[in-house]
């Protein structure tokens, strides 16, 4: 070996061995240094897997039949990789004409400097299927046409990512929207279910988010967690009922004029809500309307949420109790003198007529404010307010929405409750309630005396599990015996009257109700709330109908503008719950 | 002296035998601990690759899940009370009246049964609580119990 090899090895040696110390140096060096311990081991971790949130996906909500009427589908979250765009404009321009966002906002939103606080930048969120389709189709475009392109100003839509997620869905669009309620994001970004059972079943709907360790090393793969998914719900209204009764709603609003017009259908026999028809109701797919829709304080429900004073369907309430305590007979006369002092009060019937001698079926048939406000009298102010608690007026009824009002029922003993409250609660004045509450307390009368809890959820399935609940009694305000005489009564008064309640082929119990409105200065209003409660087919009772106009315009009378909506109501129902007429059933039960 | 040398010279290994043992030796150790290495790879591999079909498997599982939720309610939707009424309407069908109706019994009738959408719930079976024999026996009832049909076998045996 020559000397200038030797020279050369030698350097060559060297070299490397520095080379080696540096690297073992190095080694050492970071090995000792805390500071570059910790730096690298967190830098490691951002690469070793993700915390990952897994959101059950929320449970589903059917009618009694078991047509969904909410349920789930998936939508993106659009966002973008600050780190890796490369050509802002590209994207900005994208989402301007993809999804009609403002260029600039996005450009800005996409140039932020990444730091560890600003990584990735929402873009939109619940972008459906057919526009991400389009986003993949522009990308595969560019990509195609300026793949290998190495301008810097080329279109590339790199750093542009989308993450699937459920997103709340119904349907049947506005159908039984204001018992459903919808789900939407808090102040914090949380989702929440909004009014309805979305809002009363929230945390039952909405299931356990769980929180998982997602290693991107495959060798430590993890099983990921078993969520249960969130509870579903099956209710007790009939998805064809509900939509026969919201077309028969919006018809009536658009014939009488009225601020709003409710349905409620109930099943007296199980409290089964059928239907729960209100105005105004929201498309629950565009449920950021709501503000535009349910303008100043409009209740969500009128149903559970706005008590009026209902005047005179109250007055089946008052004849319940005076008939069940024995204060009154069907056949006791009272002589109407189109006058009644109560508390020094006078008070008038609708017509400030004088009727004459009637029994308690023409106090009922032409609906006599003097009469009534006698029943009460001779009920006694105790046992008045006793039936009327046990009918639980001024008590929320318990059903399962969010948002119920309880109404409002004076009683003797409270500040504002004066001698004179007994005569005018008597016809429905100065006592409030809400539709589903009258609905509830007059169907003690269309069931035997026994009054069952309105319910709206039928079932709960929980863990693969069907939970049915029961019906449930909340008490027997009146004997059976009251509840059949008054329904006889009822009967026969829509009868001798002719009324405009009667239905055809079905012998049906009802009750007009015409009530002023109270303003600051007392009953100077002259726009009503107009109502009718009607049930059948009698003896049966298969239905309780609850209807109530708010200030009709046509006009005031709820004999004119509710009692013509019942048969509407009742020739749907029949049909749709397979009620032959009564020369029908009748026969059929002979055989 | 000689006869010592000429003994070890005889036993002594050949230098080129000493050289093949420790190269042999190495070789062994080389071979051994490649065949560890790639046990090693190989099973890293198998399993790193199943790893990735975990996940993968994982990512179809949400797929398939959001898929299902989406079917289910596209379902809902081409069956929503709306659509179902205008295809009726389409197919020249019309909203029945009440005296449109013929009623007629049919033996065996079963009306429409409201939504299963699960099971019911399993029932509860309660188990009555029976604590063992042997928490609740005394000393003496044991004795009676298994030791003294026992002895007594064993005296009859004997006699």
């Amino acid at each position: 070996m020559s000397s200038e090899h030797v020279w050369r090895y030698t350097l060559l040696g060297t070299i490397l061995s520095v080379l080696a110390l540096f690297i073992v140096w190095q080694t050492i060096r970071i090995q000792l240094d805390p500071e570059q311990v910790q730096r690298f081991i967190e830098e490691g971790k951002t690469y070793e897997g993700e915390w990952h949130t897994y959101y059950p996906p929320r449970g589903l909500i059917y009618d009694r039949w078991g047509h969904l009427l909410a349920g789930n589908t998936t939508v993106y979250e659009i966002g973008a990789e600050l780190g890796q765009v490369k050509n802002p404009h590209t994207i900005a321009l994208t989402m301007n004409v993809v999804l009609g966002l403002d260029y600039s906002k996005v450009y800005d939103a996409v140039t932020q400097e990444p730091s560890k606080k600003a990584v990735y930048a929402v873009l939109d969120d619940n972008v459906t299927q057919d526009k991400i389709d389009r986003l993949i189709a522009i990308r595969d475009e560019i990509e195609t046409t300026y793949g290998g392109s190495r301008d810097k100003d080329a279109p590339n839509l790199s750093g542009l990512v989308y993450h699937p997620h459920l997103q709340r869905t119904y349907p049947e669009n506005s159908l039984a929207s204001n018992m459903l309620g919808f789900v939407g994001r808090d102040e914090n970004g949380d989702i929440r279910g909004y009014f309805g059972v979305e809002a009363k079943y929230n945390d039952l709907l909405a299931g356990q988010p769980q929180r998982a360790w997602v290693p991107s090393d495959p060798n430590r793969v993890a099983e990921i967690p078993e969520i249960p998914a969130g509870a579903s719900l099956v209710l007790t209204i009939d998805r064809d009922i509900q939509s026969a009764m919201e077309e028969i709603v919006d018809e009536t609003m658009e014939s009488s004029g009225s601020e709003s017009v409710t349905i409620v259908v109930m099943d007296p026999r199980s409290g089964d809500v059928l239907a729960m028809a209100t105005t105004p109701r929201l498309d629950l797919n565009k449920y950021w309307r709501y503000g535009e829709i349910f303008e100043g304080e409009t209740p969500f429900n009128r149903a559970v949420s706005q008590a009026y004073e209902p005047g005179s369907v109250y007055k089946v309430l008052t004849m319940a109790a005076g008939l069940d305590s024995k204060a009154v007979k069907p056949e006791s006369t009272f002589v109407d003198t189109g006058l009644f002092e109560i508390g020094g009060t006078f008070i008038r019937n609708w017509n400030s007529g004088a009727w004459g001698p009637q029994d308690m079926q023409g106090c009922l048939q032409h609906s006599l404010n003097v009469c009534l406000a006698w029943v009460a009298s001779q009920t006694g102010a105790k046992k008045f307010y006793e039936y009327m608690n046990a009918f639980s007026i001024g008590h929320q009824t318990g059903i399962e929405l969010a948002g119920e009002s309880s109404g409002r029922l004076k009683e003797p003993g409270d500040a504002d409750w004066y001698d004179a409250d007994l005569g005018t609660n008597a016809f429905g004045q100065g006592v409030s309630a809400t539709p589903l509450q009258m609905a509830a307390a007059i169907s003690a009368i269309a069931n035997d005396g026994k009054m069952m809890a309105p319910r709206i959820v039928r079932s709960i399935i929980s863990d693969g599990r069907q939970f049915d609940t029961e019906a449930r009694m909340v008490g027997m305000p009146i004997s059976a015996d009251t509840a059949h005489t008054l329904t006889e009564i009822l009967a026969r008064s829509l009868e001798s009257e002719a009324s405009n309640a009667l239905v055809e082929g079905f012998r049906v119990a009802g009750k007009t109700g015409t009530a002023e409105i109270p303003t600051p200065y007392g009953y100077t209003s002259d726009v009503t709330n107009a109502s009718f409660v009607g049930w059948g087919p009698v003896p049966e009772n298969r239905f309780l109908v609850y209807i109530w106009l708010e200030k009709p315009k046509t006009s005031i009378w709820g004999s004119e503008v509710a009692a013509p909506i019942f048969p509407k109501v009742v020739e749907k129902l029949v049909v749709l719950m397979d009620i032959p007429p009564d020369d029908v059933r009748n026969a059929l039960f002979s055989q | 002296m000689d006869g010592v040398r000429k003994l070890t010279q005889a036993y002594s290994q050949a230098p080129w035998r000493k050289q093949m043992q420790v190269l042999g030796l190495f070789l062994l150790v080389l071979v051994l601990l490649a065949l560890v290495a790639g046990i090693y790879l190989n099973v890293t591999a198998r399993a790193a690759t199943i790893g990735r079909e975990i996940l993968g498997m994982q990512s179809r599982i949400e797929d398939l899940d959001l898929e299902n939720a989406n079917l289910q309610t596209r379902l809902a939707m081409v069956k929503s009370a709306t659509e179902m009424e205008k295809r009726a309407r389409a197919l020249g069908f019309e909203p029945l009246d009440q005296t449109e109706i013929t009623y007629m019994v049919v033996q065996g009738y079963i009306p429409r049964q409201q939504a299963i959408i699960a099971p019911p719930p399993e029932p509860v079976i309660v188990v009555a609580a029976s604590l063992p024999a042997d928490y609740t026996e005394s000393l003496f009832d044991w004795l009676q119990e298994r030791i003294i049909p026992s002895l007594s076998r064993v005296l009859e045996v004997q006699q």
